[in-house]
């Protein structure tokens, strides 16, 4: 172990680590591209938890709701707070968070939707805009108030707190869980949309609101149930997020501009464009850190540039009648 | 002639309650000596001034409990800064003006200090600061009524580099956000361990994107290069969050990351902070050995049921440099104190010090050691074997510090 003296270099222990390494000198193989690809696609499902709650409000809603970056550190201080409670480190707990949070969540946004956003629907995008920017404000101070400035987490499971080998490459069990779970999300999502009569009418009301009223059906119902899941989405990535990371006040905002970028790569309403989005965005990132540094960061606006100039409505989008 | 009388009675004595009031109001200014303290109150700041206010609380209780100073009991006046400039210099300019308050205590933000020693310099009231470290409060932007008690930026970054240099470590590497800051100071260490130990092998610097906190995609790089040591612009939250998120990648089996390990960051990772991880605190309480620590540490946690962190021995010391200053002139004119505390020796909780009289630094080092688990203290771990490095070792030197403002100007 490292001693003060320094009789031996830190780098004795050599356990479990980044195999391809000789004498100091980092040799790139194969493996390490892997790793780095299984890494990526787990930062990727992260951000599709997120990203696609706020793509399913645009779709059916039309508004851009930056306030979802808001809901989502709701939905993290909550989990924090909650794990107080719970005291937390087993993973029985953790899955309670992931169960109880997510609705909590999906309830505040039944009150906003049904006493804010449902006067604007008939509004210009100019004036929705600035009504879900005043809710970043506002909830934001909301949270300040409530939870104070002090960063929060909350304890990882013992169960998710090690790693497993990947090709010899210690990757943490952590990102194994969300890689495991952005698929479960995606799919209960696919099923959701295109296999139950309720992903029907929300289909519908996407490029149907008119006719699918005169159907019979309660369309701002539709409204109101799809705003929910899009916060159940954000308070499920707030759980998720604080159990990796300090909860503070800024993680919303630092998330909805990316979560954005995943949004318009996708094409805005595309449930699959948005996990496409995000794991072109999560595997670029972690992937071009190495031969482009810092420059890294500037990938994900890049493709979206890229993409608003080729295919303006997103990957998976349609053109706007 | 009676009404008359009367009216002349009443005006005499509304005069003499008004002259009272006026007389009175100046003894009880005289019996005080008012200190001013800008604080950053709420936000990433809120930990801290908890820390520095019950120093700065426990110090003025001992202090007028053995009759004041001068003869005269101190109080503190707290302004909210809240990490804006703008703010700070508005409220340390109320404090002076409005407040009458005759010393000024600085801030947490490095920012909002810059602005506040600009005030303090304009009103010729002396501010000392205790947790904003930036250096160039003393070099550039140097003024005579101000006096420094942490670590600056500079002492902290060349002295953990001279440390890590007397060391057999080969491979470096750094992460730290993307933000002007992080990269001055990894030139500069980059280039003082260039210079102490001309056969490391220095890896590309990782950025991060300023505020994240998921490090999942930056963490991979920094491995890839195999580093031992890990220098780190990162610091309290921001760091834990790395750390806990870092040590499932197998990091720390192999490599230490090295930064400031202060209390409250220690006391935010908790249980999560591996072993054997060198870093650096700016006081450790557990660490230095000196009856005035000690007895320190005792009274501190009788009353607040909590150890200091370094910003609450930092704010105390600079009081006892205050006050001692204070003494020695015999007065509170502002220029009096200064040629003081210039030169000024005082006993410290970290020892036997001093402030050098050309840049108004303390000669205060960093502590440097390694991670361990302690059972004295519940909840955080400690660092162990620490040795200081002292600020001699690694301040800029008169001669630099003359070249610095000269170019300035």
């Amino acid at each position: 172990m490292v001693g003060p003296c320094g009789s031996v270099p830190v780098g004795a222990d050599r356990g479990l680590s980044l195999q391809p390494i000789l004498h100091g000198q980092a040799v790139m193989t194969i493996q390490y591209y892997v790793f780095l690809l299984v890494n990526g696609l787990s930062l990727g499902m992260l951000l599709f938890i997120i990203a696609s709650g706020l793509s399913l409000v645009f779709g059916v809603l039309r508004v851009i709701n930056f306030a979802h970056g808001s809901l989502y550190m709701i939905g993290a201080y909550v989990a924090c707070t909650l794990a107080t409670f719970l005291s937390g480190g087993s993973f029985f707990h953790f899955l309670l968070l992931l169960l109880v949070v997510p609705p909590v969540i999906a309830i505040l946004g039944f009150v906003l939707e049904t006493t804010l956003f449902r006067r604007v629907y008939q509004q210009e995008h100019l004036l929705q805009l600035l009504l879900t920017y005043a809710l970043v404000l506002i909830l934001d101070d909301v949270v300040r108030v409530i939870w104070g400035g002090d960063p929060r987490s909350v304890v990882r499971p013992d169960i998710l707190a090690g790693s497993v080998s990947v090709l010899g490459m210690a990757l943490p069990s952590y990102n194994v869980f969300v890689l495991l779970l952005g698929p479960i999300i995606a799919l209960g999502l696919w099923y959701l949309l295109y296999r139950t009569r309720a992903g029907n009418v929300i289909r519908a009301a996407v490029h149907y609101p008119d006719t699918l009223g005169a159907l019979g059906v309660n369309v701002s119902w539709v409204m109101t149930a799809t705003f929910m899941l899009g916060c159940w989405l954000a308070g499920l990535g707030g759980v998720l997020v604080a159990a990796l990371a300090n909860v503070d006040l800024g993680i919303g905002m630092e998330r909805i501009i990316e979560c954005f970028a995943v949004v318009v790569i996708g094409g805005l309403g595309s449930v699959g464009g948005a996990l496409l989005g995000s794991l072109i965005i999560g595997v670029g990132i972690s992937f071009f850190q190495l031969p482009f540094g810092r420059w890294a960061l500037v990938f994900p606006y890049l493709v979206m540039a890229l993409v608003l100039i080729i295919r303006p409505w997103g990957l998976f989008g349609k053109p706007e009648r | 002639m009676r009404g008359r009388m009367l009216r002349t009675a009443l005006a005499v004595l509304v005069f003499a309650l008004a002259a009272g009031l006026v007389v009175s109001g100046d003894c009880l200014a005289q019996d005080k000596i008012r200190l001013g303290f800008v604080a950053d109150v709420g936000g990433i700041a809120a930990t801290f001034y908890k820390s520095q206010r019950q120093a700065i609380d426990l110090f003025i209780e001992e202090a007028n409990a053995a009759g004041g100073v001068m003869g005269k009991k101190l109080e503190v006046v707290v302004r909210d800064s809240q990490l804006k400039p703008d703010i700070g210099s508005n409220m340390a300019r109320e404090l002076i003006l409005s407040e009458k308050c005759d010393f000024l205590i600085g801030p947490t933000s490095s920012a909002v200090a810059l602005a506040i020693t600009k005030v303090a310099q304009e009103f010729k009231k002396i501010v000392y600061f205790h947790t904003s470290n930036t250096e160039l409060l003393t070099t550039t932007d140097f003024q005579p009524y101000m006096f420094q008690v942490v670590p600056n930026t500079g002492i902290e970054g060349r002295g953990i580099v001279e440390f890590v240099s007397k060391k057999p470590y080969k491979r470096f590497g750094y992460i730290g956000y993307d933000y002007a800051y992080g990269h001055t100071q990894w030139d500069e260490q980059k280039a003082k361990l260039k210079q102490l130990k001309p056969d490391a092998q220095i890896a590309e610097p990782v950025w991060v994107k300023l505020g994240e906190s998921n490090f999942s995609a930056w963490i991979p790089t920094v491995i890839a290069s195999n580093p031992e040591v890990i220098l780190s612009s990162l610091w309290g939250g921001g760091l834990a969050s790395f750390i806990k998120q870092a040590q499932p990648y197998g990091m720390f089996k192999t490599a230490s990351v090295t930064s400031l390990f202060d209390l409250d960051m220690l006391r935010a990772i908790g249980k999560d902070m591996p072993e054997n991880q060198l870093g650096y605190a700016r006081a450790a309480f557990y660490a230095i050995d000196t009856p005035q620590m000690k007895a320190f540490n005792q009274k501190y946690y009788d009353k607040y049921k909590e150890w200091p962190a370094d910003w609450a021995i930092m704010a105390y010391d600079g009081l006892i440099a205050l006050t001692d200053a204070i003494k020695q002139a015999n007065s509170l004119d502002s220029d009096k104190v200064v040629k003081a505390l210039e030169g000024l020796k005082f006993k410290s909780l970290r020892g036997d010090r001093f402030i050098r009289a050309e840049d108004h630094m303390m000669n205060c080092g960093i502590y440097v050691g390694y991670t361990v688990k302690d059972p004295k203290y519940e909840g955080f771990l400690i660092m162990k074997d620490v040795v200081e490095v002292p600020a001699e070792k690694v301040w800029r030197s008169v001669d630099e510090l003359k070249k610095i403002r000269a170019e300035k100007k």
